[in-house]
């Protein structure tokens, strides 16, 4: 796929479109600390993180801990589930890939975890790198066939395009009504 | 029987009008929908090209239906899913029970799904006990207070606020103060813990995508996504008309979806479920399981029946009643059984049964906008024409609806004794009599009969020699037949100075209010006789020129349609042009006469229904701009209320609801500041007359020699 900066910017135009905030960051340092700072603003006690690289996650969950963070990881016991994501505010998932046209994070789960970290908290966080952002919408038809192709057992694939939303009340658009009521993506560009 | 039918949709229509509350918050609920779905398609490559994929998809996957059904199951299982074909709503129901009393399931928490809707499942699940609740804040909030919806897509959009947080008082026995963000708190911690604790998770689906056995779930507030992750027990309901056959096919349908409902691309969350996943590791969980029941409850004798058959199409992308003229003001209760609007009325009667559909189908007005709206392009009116035409045969039609489909042979009468019959209109007694017999408005202000009809006038005149550039069979209908024949000889003498050798063939009215009202025996035979008269001519190389739009629509639209796509049919099809559209094509481009009678006027133009699909006005628009007119359209993108004929039978079901339909129209074209409104339709003339107390012209009075 190869980043190249217009792909980028029109991620980012599409992504504040419908209501996300968009960062880039150039090393897990960087994610990290965008992520500690997110945190620190929306005042989280925890922050659970799914489907990350494992040297990723653990930087962030050391950034989050030195921060004063409590931090959920794996391995997620079953019988702690959904409470101990539940009481997370921030949640933090890695993202295979995101559409630049319509401003949409992609989110592949093999386990349920996963959807519930970018689910349930008030403030979702999704990692991306910048090199697995399609320019077009109909690019990511391939992509989704190759996901569900290699998980023949179970897979979940979300398009997520910014936060919670509802029009139900009056049509007044209306953010977080269940799930995130902030939604970030955190570009990563080498 | 019938006669307690309509006074019972009468009265509902009557309430509606009286209590305009719902009707406004709907009808702005529908506008905002037109509007942010022209924005999107303003940006979508393409544009509105995408309905035409949609179409060919459906069709196809309809076609093919048997085999991808057979293929989704396959690949669903192997992914885990326990799969069960429900051949209606109650084999559905009790599958679910079963399930939910052997996994001790106390809590279903739902996300919004039409299908489980229709089968009405919530109530025989709470009887057993269960508690069942809807987690789509619209749907919660009908949920509270025991309703339908009102829409598809936004079925409580006629509780305002305050009602809302009402609603939610009572639910939660704490006062609520009515801004949203306050709602939306108590929302959250009302529905969080449901979230939580439901064992078991009820979802409909979008589409079923065969080639991975998935199911696709869209929503915008997240609740989708909860109710299919957190449960051990994840039930889903789809009606099997949404299979389609590749990942590519059904990323179409995730942008086609919300494009058409509300102008996004795509809803903010799309799941695809491709089998149950685990929670987690380690033990202490039950096992994590997915069933997918798959619903036909008519869906095969749908497909089985070839006037029924393009219904399974629909996405439920809500579009058709963002549009619909008469639904606006009566919204989804009136207009509608669980289904509303006009889809609602083909869908009624193949799933909830005949009587159901008849009890609202004469709202339908058959202006045809919804069918120029819906991205399947379903032709919903012929399919209501259907509905209605099978329902008039256990129940009489309201008499006006047969007095209005006998229009052509009355008009023929008045003609012939015109000036009696014109005095006779103006005399009240004569119009309460008209009105109380045959059903006619007395409101109404019919236009004059002339004495000559245009076909003895055309036929009178000294022959002209053959030969022109162009050869044009002439189609004339009612109007221009009966009531201005001056008309219709402008417009010959206009296609004669173009160049055109114009023939005028034997041929009776376009017959199109047998259709609006159902009578397709009729509207068949009509169309029938039209065509045999004009396809030699077709087939001779002949254009066909109507000036009515209802009549070039029929030409072009219905008939073939009403005659099977007979080859005939289609070529007196593709050889039909509006007027205007036609004198643009075959006028030298340097004839700019600037006619000295627009100077200093400002004409509003109105666009008739049937001519959306046609040249939607501007043939008629362009061609006056170039002899100097200033013309500008005026529109709200819906109906001016009149509906061909509806608008002049009088009560509820015509008159008072035409009227009640055209007012934001009526208010547009008296802010405009507009001189004069100019229309091409005989019928939407006499509405926008008397709505709006402006001037109404016809294009080709310009034409006629003064």
């Amino acid at each position: 796929m190869g980043s190249n900066p217009s792909v980028v910017d029109h991620f980012v135009q599409a992504f504040e479109k419908v209501s996300g905030v968009a960062h880039i960051a150039r090393s897990s340092v960087e994610i990290a600390a965008q992520v500690v700072a997110v945190a620190t603003e929306k005042n989280a006690k925890r922050v659970a993180l799914a489907n990350l690289p494992d040297n990723l996650t653990g930087a962030i969950a050391e950034a989050c801990v030195a921060a004063g963070f409590e931090v959920v990881r794996d391995p997620f016991l079953a019988n702690t589930l959904p409470a101990a994501i539940d009481q997370a505010q921030v949640g933090v998932t890695g993202i295979a890939f995101g559409i630049a046209q319509t401003g949409t994070l992609v989110e592949i789960a093999t386990n349920d975890v996963v959807r519930l970290v970018s689910a349930l908290p008030r403030t979702h966080i999704g990692v991306v790198a910048a090199s697995n952002l399609v320019e077009h919408y109909d690019d990511a038809a391939s992509q989704v066939r190759k996901h569900f192709q290699s998980n023949p057992a179970g897979c979940v694939v979300s398009f997520m395009s910014g936060p919670s939303r509802t029009g139900d009340i009056e049509l007044k658009l209306t953010l977080g009504v269940h799930g995130p009521e902030s939604a970030h993506a955190i570009i990563v560009v080498e | 029987m019938p006669s307690t039918r309509y006074e019972r949709l009468t009265e509902k229509i009557r309430e509606s009008i009286a209590n305009p509350k719902n009707s406004h918050a709907l009808m702005h609920c529908m506008q905002r929908g037109r509007d942010k779905r022209s924005e999107a398609l303003a940006v979508l490559p393409g544009g509105a090209a995408f309905r035409d994929e949609v179409k060919k998809v459906k069709d196809q996957c309809i076609e093919n239906l048997p085999g991808l059904l057979d293929q989704f199951v396959e690949n669903a299982r192997k992914r885990g899913a326990h799969v069960f074909l429900a051949k209606d709503g109650a084999a559905a129901i009790d599958y679910v029970l079963r399930l939910a009393i052997a996994r001790g399931v106390k809590t279903i928490a739902k996300s919004k799904s039409l299908t489980t809707e229709e089968i009405e499942i919530n109530h025989p699940l709470i009887e057993a006990g269960l508690k069942v609740i809807e987690t789509d804040l619209g749907e919660l909030i009908i949920q509270l207070v025991d309703e339908k919806p009102y829409h598809l897509v936004f079925p409580s959009v006629h509780k305002m606020a305050e009602d809302v947080a009402e609603i939610f008082a009572k639910a939660t026995g704490k006062p609520v103060s009515s801004d949203i963000p306050s709602i939306m708190k108590v929302v959250q911690a009302y529905l969080r813990p449901i979230f939580l604790e439901a064992q078991m998770g009820m979802t409909g689906a979008n589409i079923g995508v065969a080639e991975t056995g998935a199911i696709v779930i869209e929503t915008n507030e997240g609740n989708g996504r909860l109710v299919s992750s957190i449960g051990d027990c994840h039930v889903c309901v789809m009606g099997m008309e949404k299979i389609v056959a590749t990942v590519e096919e059904a990323m179409l349908m995730v942008l086609a979806h919300p494009v058409s409902a509300s102008g996004q691309l795509p809803t903010t969350y799309v799941t695809w479920m491709g089998g149950r996943l685990p929670l987690g590791e380690g033990d202490g969980r039950a096992p994590r399981e997915s069933h997918i029941i798959i619903l036909d409850n008519g869906r095969t004798a749908m497909r089985e029946d070839q006037d029924m058959r393009e219904a399974l199409s629909c996405i439920r992308c809500g579009a058709c009643m963002n549009v619909c003229p008469t639904y606006g003001v009566v919204g989804g209760h009136t207009f509608g059984y669980i289904y509303p609007g006009p889809i609602g009325i083909p869908w009624t009667a193949q799933v909830h049964g005949l009587e159901k559909a008849g009890d609202f189908a004469p709202l339908c007005i058959s202006c045809g906008l919804c069918k120029e709206i819906c991205p399947a392009q379903i032709d919903m009116p012929m399919m209501i024409a259907e509905v209605k035409h099978r329902d008039a045969k256990t129940h009489n039609r309201p008499r006006a609806d047969e007095v209005m489909m006998g229009a052509d042979s009355a008009a023929r009468l008045a003609s012939a004794c015109a000036p009696l019959a014109n005095a006779a209109m103006n005399i009240g007694p004569v119009r309460s009599l008209m009105e109380s017999v045959a059903g006619i408005d007395s409101h109404r202000k019919l236009p004059p009969f002339k004495r000559g009809t245009f076909m003895k006038t055309f036929a009178r005149r000294a022959p002209r020699g053959a030969g022109g550039i162009r050869k044009v069979a002439f189609f004339v209908d009612v109007y221009a037949n009966y009531n201005a024949p001056e008309l219709g000889m402008a417009a010959v003498e206009a296609l004669e100075a173009a160049g055109c050798e114009v023939v005028v063939p034997d041929q009776q009215s376009s017959g199109y209010p047998y259709i609006a009202y159902g009578d397709l025996d009729r509207a068949r035979e009509t169309a029938a006789y039209n065509v045999a008269r004009f396809a030699p001519y077709a087939e001779k190389g002949y254009d066909i020129i109507a000036t009515e739009p209802t009549a070039a629509y029929a030409l072009r639209v219905s008939y073939p349609k009403l005659l099977r796509k007979s080859g005939k049919s289609k070529r007196v099809s593709e050889r039909t042009y509006e007027l205007f559209e036609y004198l643009l094509q075959i006028e030298a481009s340097n004839t700019t006469t600037q006619s000295a009678q627009f100077a200093g006027k400002r004409y509003g133009f109105h666009v008739s229904c049937h001519q959306r699909p046609l040249g939607a006005g501007n043939g008629a628009m362009e061609w006056l701009t170039r002899h100097g007119a200033q013309v500008e359209l005026i529109e709200t993108g819906t109906c001016c209320g009149m509906g061909g004929t509806f608008g002049m039978k009088g009560g509820a079901l015509g008159y008072e609801l035409s009227m009640e339909v055209g007012k934001p129209l009526f208010t547009k074209f008296k802010e405009s500041g507009v001189d004069a409104i100019i229309t091409e339709s005989s019928v939407c003339a006499i509405q926008l007359a008397e709505g709006t107390g402006l001037p109404l012209m016809h294009p080709l009075a310009l034409l006629v020699k003064k």
